[in-house]
């Protein structure tokens, strides 16, 4: 039977705690500037010139379908090369932004084309411009379809937000691995990683239910 | 300056590299679909025991990133049970299927339920037992209309098997470190390797584009995104 020896975890907390900031940080960073570049995104995509809906939907597509550890590793290695230092972090946060954002604006997609377009139709006929039409028609209502899958991309991001340790970041799975290595006690440290990581996940999926039940509106069912 | 040479120069090492990734990929979906089928089945246990584990596992799976994973299993769960160290390939191979099943498990549950009332109705009033209701009726469609997310699932793997590279299995991301490391024309590299997945990823996403316009997909009594979480 493995001796499993919470001690060396016990020891190890602050360390870990440091980890756990910074993955939060890069995390809810991210998420915010992922949901900002997503809005835009699908902004340009349903309602921009041809122009803008090319650059929408290439971007989407690339960053789709590269993996975020090659998007990481270029922001990190090239941009130097054309004259843009930014600090890990930030190469971290700007990668992981750049991929929920992707991710996020077919979720809003998604939400978009389940309100009818007879509202659109609607609202350009009562005078509103196309944003106007976005903002103040088309994203109330789409906004309540979308919370559910809009939480698992935030908890994609946290979870995706891991990779960064391989630009040398100092986050919670660097601490934890880092851990596991000195120590050479890989089950404690890395279960402990995993509950942490559940926990931080869980917690956003709870918020997200209290979220969707706020948003509900009372005698009317969200279907698309 | 840009080095496109050295994609040309190392282009069978590259192609070695893809070969790998792909075999990874493969073998990986292979294994996650046979144990996501078991687990969505368990799922639907009487047993309340049975069915909790699958929950318990496919919930707690998907709320992990994977290279925690990748790296547990290669360096501590492999080795301390086989007590020797496992190889690159074969730990990458079982941390993916432990991976991609869970989220398979839940693709089959909702191909399941996505299943109309209806249809199933109409089948018991024709006379068909349960067993024919399954291979006649629900599983001919729970199956089409999980093809769109098994393949997108499997382009998240593909995806995904970058992250073997980080344990040292020379597969495609790895190939191409090898290469920049060497050489120190890390954009080139990067953007070739990048556009081999991409073309391999969009490729795959735009046949199941195709299939999703198939008839009988009739996508208006689909629940709609996410609504089933």
């Amino acid at each position: 039977m493995y001796n499993f020896d919470t001690s060396v975890i016990l020891e190890s907390i602050p360390f870990l705690i440091e980890g756990i900031k910074i993955t939060l940080f890069i995390s809810v960073i991210s998420s915010i500037c992922a949901f900002l570049i997503g809005l835009i995104t699908v902004f340009f995509r349903t309602m921009g010139s041809k122009p803008l809906k090319f650059i929408a939907v290439s971007y989407v597509e690339i960053i789709r379908n590269t993996p975020l550890l090659i998007q990481l590793y270029f922001i990190y290695k090239s941009l130097p090369a054309i004259g843009l230092m930014l600090p890990p972090i930030g190469c971290g946060i700007l990668a992981l932004s750049l991929y929920t954002g992707a991710f996020i604006s077919e979720v809003l997609r998604a939400g978009i084309n389940s309100v009818a377009s007879e509202q659109y139709q609607a609202s350009i006929s009562l005078g509103l411009s196309k944003f106007q039409t976005f903002r103040l028609v088309i994203f109330p209502q789409a906004i309540r379809i979308i919370i559910p899958p809009l939480g698992s991309q935030f908890i994609n991001a946290i979870k995706n937000s891991s990779l960064v340790s391989f630009i040398s970041v100092t986050d919670l799975f660097y601490r934890v691995y880092k851990g596991a290595v000195d120590d050479f006690r890989f089950f404690e440290f890395f279960i402990t990683g995993a509950l942490i990581y559940m926990m931080l996940t869980g917690t956003v999926a709870l918020l997200t239910n209290i979220f969707e039940n706020q948003f509900k509106i009372q005698g009317r069912s969200v279907k698309a | 300056m840009m080095h496109w040479i050295d994609i040309a120069e190392n282009y069978d090492f590259l192609m070695k590299g893809l070969f790998i990734t792909l075999k990874l990929a493969l073998v990986s979906v292979s294994g996650s679909l046979l144990i996501g089928i078991i687990l969505g089945v368990l799922r639907y246990s009487k047993i309340f025991l049975i069915s909790w584990l699958a929950v318990a596992y496919i919930e707690s799976v998907r709320s992990i990133p994977l290279i925690l994973f990748i790296v547990f299993i290669h360096f501590g769960a492999l080795p301390y049970l086989t007590g020797e160290s496992s190889s690159f390939f074969y730990s990458s191979c079982v941390a993916f299927i432990i991976f991609t099943s869970a989220y398979i498990a839940e693709i089959i549950r909702s191909g399941l339920n996505s299943v109309e009332r209806g249809h199933i109705d109409a089948a018991k009033s024709l006379g068909l037992n349960r067993m024919q209701r399954l291979s006649y009726i629900i599983l001919p469609l729970a199956v089409s209309r999980m093809t769109p997310a098994l393949v997108s699932q499997f382009i998240s793997l593909i995806k995904d098997t970058s992250l073997a590279s980080t344990i040292g299995l020379i597969e495609l991301t790895r190939s191409g470190e090898i290469i920049y490391e060497r050489t120190y024309h890390e954009t080139e590299i990067l953007i070739f390797i990048a556009f081999i997945y991409f073309v391999i990823c969009f490729g795959l996403s735009k046949l199941s584009a195709i299939w999703e316009t198939k008839p009988y997909m009739c996508t208006e009594h689909r629940e709609p995104i996410g609504a089933n979480q």
